[in-house]
C-alpha cells in the first residue's frame, strides 16, 4: 500500500529525514518510535501534505501513485488521513460544518453518493457514542477550548467518519488520561481491518498496549535504526532508546 | 470651489463661515490621511429631502417615527452637552459643515430606571443629496437603551452623503447597547460620529459590522469618566470592489476601576481599502484600570490594503492593559489542517475567511442584527455559499 524509499527531507536546510525506508502492506499497524526530535512527526507531516519540508532525495509510491506529487486535499481524498499532534482551532467555525464537509467532499471523489442532512446526523451521532462524546461538539467551534483530550477525540472521531485506507496517527496518545487513552485506543481497533493500513507515531509504549502493532520501527536522527514486532516495543520501554540504538 | 464647499454656498451663520474656513480636511489631518475625499469634493452636492419610512428613520437629515414615550421633555442640551457637541463639531471641516447643515437636533430620553429598545433605519438619500443630523441620548440612571442601526439598502445612480453625530450621555449604572450593520448602496458616502460619557458603572457597548459604502467612515469615542465604568467596542469591516472603509474608536479612561475592551477585525478583498484607528488613553488618576485591545487585519488581495493604526497610551501605572494587532494572508497550519480533511484549497480559504469574520458575528447580542449580518456576510464572502448550503443542511 505505501512504500516509502530513501526518504531525505530537510527544514530550512537542516536535514531531518536522512533515509527512510518503510514498506506497509494493506491491514498492517505500524508502529514508528523514537526520542523526540528524532524525525517521527516530519514523517507523517511529509506524508499528508505539509509543504513546509524540502524532500531532498528519495520517493513515496502509495497505492501505485507517487504520493509527493499530489496536494494535500488529494491524499485526503485518496484515503489518507492524518490526526494531528496538535489538532488546530478554527474558531468561528462549528465542528459540525467541517465534519460534513469533509466526509461528503471525500466521498464525492469516492463516487460515491452525498450524505444528506439526516443520513449525516445518524452517522455522526453513533460515531459520537463510540468516542464517548456528548453531541454538543457538534456545535462548538472546531477545537475551540477543547481540552487535550477532547480535542484527541475529535480527531479520531474524524478519521471514522472519513474511513481513510491509510492512517497516520501523531502522538495521538500524548495528553490524554488513562480513561481517554482507553476511549481513543478502543476508537482506533474499531477501525482495523483488512484493507486499512495505520501508522502509528509515538514515544511511549501505552498506547501501543491497547492498539497492538504489527510492526515496531525505531526511528533515530532521522533513519530508522531498528524494526521488530511488539516485543521491540517492550524492550524499548524497559531499556529506554539509548539502549537500543546503542545495540 | 469643490462641489463640498458649495453646499455652504448660500449660508452666512457662523458656523457656516466656521466651516467654510476650515474647508473639507485633507491628508494633512492625521484622522483624514488616507480618506479619498475625491468624490466627496467632485459632486456637486445639494440638501437632503426627507422620505418617509416605516418605524424610527433618519432620511435627508431628518428623524421621524421616534416613539413619544422616548422623546425628551428637555431637549435643550444641557451646558456640559453642548461643549461636548461644540468640541465634535470643531474637530476638522467635515464636522464643522456636519454642524452648519444639520437639519435636525434629535434629543432621546431613556428614563430612570427604564429598559427600552430602539431600532433606528438609514434610508439612503437621493443621487447628489447630502443629509446632516444630531442624534443626542440621554440614558438616565439605572435605564437601559438596547439601540439597532440598520441601513435600508436601496440603490441610486450617483453618490449621496449623509453624516449622523449621535451624542450620549450614560447616568450611573445605565447601560446602552449599540447593535450596527452598515450596509450602504454602493455609491453612498456615509459618516457616523459617536461620542459617549459615561458616568459611574454605566457600560456602553456596541457591535459595528460594516458592509457597505463607496466610502464608509465611524468615529466612536467613548470617555469612562466614572467609577467602575466599562466599555466594549467589537467590529468588522469587510472591505471589497473599490470600498474604502474607515473606523477610528478611541476609549479616555478618565477615572480608576475603568474597563474597556476593543475587538476590531478588518478584511480587505480586490481593490478594497480600510483604514483601523484603535486608541485607547489611560489617564494618570486611573488607577486599577483594564483594557483589552485585539485588532485582526486579513488582507486577500495584493492590491487591497489595510492602515491599521492602534495605539496605547498609559500614564497610570497599576493597570492591566493587553493588545494585540495582526496584519496578514490566512494561516497555514489552519488552511493545511482543512485541506487535509479533504476540502479543496478554496473551500478551506472560504471556510477561514469565514471563521475570521463569524467570531466578531456570533457574539452579536441581537438576534436580528445578527442574521441580518450573517446572511449579508455570506452573500460578499469568496465561496460564502458553499458555508450558507452547510449552515442550512446541518442548523436545524
Amino acid at each position: 500500500m505505501l512504500t516509502i524509499k530513501n526518504l531525505h527531507a530537510s527544514i530550512n536546510g537542516t536535514p531531518i529525514l536522512k533515509g527512510i525506508n518503510l514498506e506497509i502492506n494493506p491491514g498492517e499497524v505500524h508502529a514508528v518510535m523514537g526520542p523526540n526530535g528524532a524525525g517521527k512527526s516530519t514523517l507523517s507531516s511529509i506524508l499528508a501534505g505539509r509543504d513546509d519540508y524540502e524532500i531532498t532525495d528519495g520517493e513515496v509510491i502509495y497505492q501505485g501513485q507517487d504520493l509527493l506529487e499530489l496536494e494535500p486535499e488529494e491524499r485526503a481524498w485518496a484515503g489518507i488521513f492524518l490526526s494531528f499532534q496538535y489538532p488546530v482551532e478554527i474558531p468561528g467555525v462549528k465542528n459540525i460544518y467541517l465534519l460534513k464537509a469533509a466526509v461528503n467532499t471525500i466521498r464525492e471523489h469516492r463516487g460515491l453518493p452525498e450524505l444528506k442532512a439526516g443520513e449525516f446526523l445518524k452517522l455522526v451521532r453513533d460515531k459520537l457514542k463510540v468516542m464517548q462524546m456528548d453531541e454538543a461538539f457538534l456545535h462548538r467551534n472546531v477545537n475551540e477550548g477543547f481540552s487535550g483530550g477532547e480535542k484527541k477525540r475529535n480527531e479520531i472521531l474524524q478519521m471514522q467518519l472519513l474511513e481513510p485506507t491509510l492512517a497516520l496517527l501523531d502522538e495521538t496518545d500524548s495528553g490524554l488520561d488513562v480513561d481517554a487513552l482507553r476511549v481513543v485506543g478502543e476508537g482506533i481497533n474499531r477501525m482495523r481491518a483488512p484493507e486499512r493500513s495505520v501508522l502509528l507515531v509515538t514515544h511511549y509504549q501505552r498506547l501501543l498496549d491497547i492498539v497492538k502493532p504489527d510492526f515496531v520501527h525505531v526511528l533515530a536522527d532521522g533513519r530508522i535504526v531498528r524494526s521488530g514486532d511488539f516485543s521491540l516495543a517492550q524492550r524499548l520501554e524497559k531499556e529506554g532508546y539509548e539502549g537500543i540504538e546503542a545495540a | 470651489m469643490s462641489g463640498f464647499d458649495a453646499l455652504l454656498a448660500h449660508h452666512a451663520s457662523p458656523e457656516a463661515t466656521q466651516a467654510r474656513a476650515l474647508g473639507l480636511p485633507t491628508s494633512r489631518v492625521e484622522s483624514w490621511k488616507y480618506v479619498p475625499t475625491r468624490t466627496l469634493s467632485r459632486t456637486q452636492w445639494v440638501p437632503a429631502t426627507p422620505r418617509s419610512g416605516s418605524g424610527f428613520t433618519l432620511s435627508g437629515g431628518h428623524f421621524s417615527g421616534l416613539p413619544d414615550a422616548l422623546r425628551a421633555s428637555e431637549p435643550t442640551l444641557t451646558e456640559a452637552e453642548s461643549e461636548r457637541l461644540s468640541r465634535l463639531l470643531s474637530a476638522h471641516g467635515f464636522a464643522a459643515t456636519h454642524g452648519a447643515l444639520e437639519s435636525e437636533r434629535l434629543v432621546v430620553t431613556i428614563p430612570k430606571g427604564a429598559d427600552q429598545s430602539l431600532a433606528l433605519t438609514r434610508l439612503a438619500n437621493q443621487a447628489k443629496e447630502a443629509g446632516f443630523a444630531t442624534l443626542v441620548i440621554r440614558v438616565s440612571q439605572n435605564a437601559r437603551l438596547s439601540l439597532t442601526e440598520v441601513y435600508d439598502e436601496a440603490s441610486v445612480d450617483e453618490s449621496n452623503l449623509d453624516s449622523l453625530m449621535i451624542l450620549v450621555d450614560i447616568a450611573r449604572d445605565g447601560q446602552l447597547v449599540h447593535t450596527r450593520c452598515q450596509t450602504a448602496n454602493e455609491r453612498a458616502h456615509t459618516f457616523t460620529c459617536i461620542d459617549a460619557h459615561l458616568a459611574e458603572n454605566a457600560h456602553y457597548r456596541t457591535q459595528t459590522v460594516d458592509f457597505g459604502g463607496k466610502l464608509a467612515r465611524t468615529d466612536i469615542s467613548v470617555t469612562l469618566a466614572g467609577r467602575g465604568a466599562s466599555t466594549s467596542l467589537h467590529g468588522l469591516a469587510m472591505t471589497r470592489g473599490s470600498q474604502y472603509h474607515d473606523t477610528h474608536l478611541s476609549v479616555d479612561h478618565a477615572v480608576g476601576e475603568t474597563h474597556s475592551a476593543m475587538v476590531f477585525k478588518t478584511l480587505v478583498d480586490e481593490q478594497g481599502e480600510a483604514t483601523f484607528n484603535g486608541r485607547v488613553l489611560i489617564q494618570q488618576d486611573a488607577q486599577k484600570s483594564a483594557t483589552e485591545q485585539s485588532v485582526s487585519n486579513l488582507l486577500l488581495s495584493d492590491k487591497g490594503r489595510i492602515n491599521p493604526k492602534p495605539e496605547l497610551e498609559i500614564y497610570a501605572d497599576d493597570v492591566t492593559a493587553s493588545h494585540g494587532c495582526t496584519v496578514g494572508n490566512l494561516n497555514q497550519t489552519e488552511l493545511f489542517y482543512l485541506r487535509s480533511r479533504g476540502l479543496s484549497e478554496t473551500d478551506a480559504r472560504a471556510f477561514l475567511q469565514y471563521a475570521f469574520a463569524e467570531e466578531i458575528v456570533e457574539a452579536i447580542d441581537d438576534a436580528t442584527i445578527a442574521e441580518r449580518v450573517e446572511s449579508r456576510l455570506l452573500g460578499v464572502l469568496q465561496h460564502g455559499e458553499l458555508i450558507a448550503e452547510l449552515k442550512e443542511s446541518v442548523d436545524v
